[in-house]
């Protein structure tokens, strides 16, 4: 049995009332989804949040989740990215209207080498980002990234290379130099 | 059939791979108290720092709160005398 046929019969195992199938789907995707919202929006409280409320969502709508449309994975990474652009849409209204009480954005230092990964991927428009990080980290096909981002496969395929265009510009093209001297 | 756009870009995959993110130990169930917590205690910007940076604006700090006092004092003399 594949992973993904794994991921989808323990979501059916969970519609069917087996609780414990839901720890299951909770340990396989924690790491992926934290992963995915955390290298969006660099925050770790609100990638904490928004794993948790994504499986208070499953568990919400656990039976309109339809294996004959997709699969549990892509079902996932939608919850969450929606979760999260609401949250960020709110932050960003709040950020305007009361700026001194809008958290600071903790940095940590990391190894150099990552911050310039990390920010050249946080230069990216929002929507390349999205784009990049669900096809490049979490191996979703167009076609499931375009369900979750709601737009049609052709707009993921061409802000993938754009994406990919630009990080180059920003981490490829200067080292690429370096490294033939 | 798919074609992968990164086969032909391995120095940006290099890269790309660096980026590792660490997971922090947390519980599937949410805490509302927890998150009011963690938000006040969440670094946030300071709304005095404009005016701390100038000599006119920590001048104004000490101020006002005077003038704010003497005023709040003075109201009831208006009001009883």
């Amino acid at each position: 049995m594949t992973l993904s046929n794994y991921e989808d019969e323990l979501m059916r195992a969970y519609q069917n009332g087996e609780e414990e199938a839901l720890e299951k789907l909770y340990l396989l995707f924690q790491k992926p989804l934290y992963a995915f919202v955390f290298r969006y929006s660099r925050d770790e409280q609100l990638s904490i949040e928004i794993v948790q409320d994504t499986f208070v969502k499953l568990q919400q709508n656990k039976h309109r989740f339809d294996p004959s449309r997709g699969r549990i994975k892509s079902y996932l990474f939608q919850i969450a990215y929606r979760l999260m652009v609401n949250r960020l849409n709110r932050r960003k209204k709040w950020r305007t209207l009361l700026p001194f009480l809008f958290p600071a954005m903790k940095e940590e230092m990391p190894h150099i080498e990552r911050i310039t990964v990390r920010e050249a991927i946080a230069k990216l428009p929002d929507m390349q980002r999205a784009v990049i990080l669900l096809y490049y980290y979490h191996d979703l096909s167009y076609e499931e990234i375009a369900e979750i981002l709601s737009v049609p496969e052709g707009t993921v395929k061409s802000r993938l290379h754009r994406a990919i265009k630009n990080l180059k510009k920003e981490l490829g093209g200067e080292d690429i130099e370096r490294g033939s001297l | 059939m798919k074609e992968d756009p990164f086969k032909k870009e391995p120095f940006l995959c290099q890269r790309l791979d660096e980026y590792h993110v660490q997971v922090p130990d947390f519980t599937m169930e949410s805490n509302r108290w927890e998150r009011f917590i963690s938000f006040l205690a969440s670094p946030a910007n300071n709304p005095l720092e404009a005016l701390i940076s100038t000599e006119n604006g920590m001048m104004m700090i000490k101020i006002v709160p005077l003038v704010g006092a003497t005023i709040l004092a003075i109201i009831p003399l208006f009001i009883f005398f």
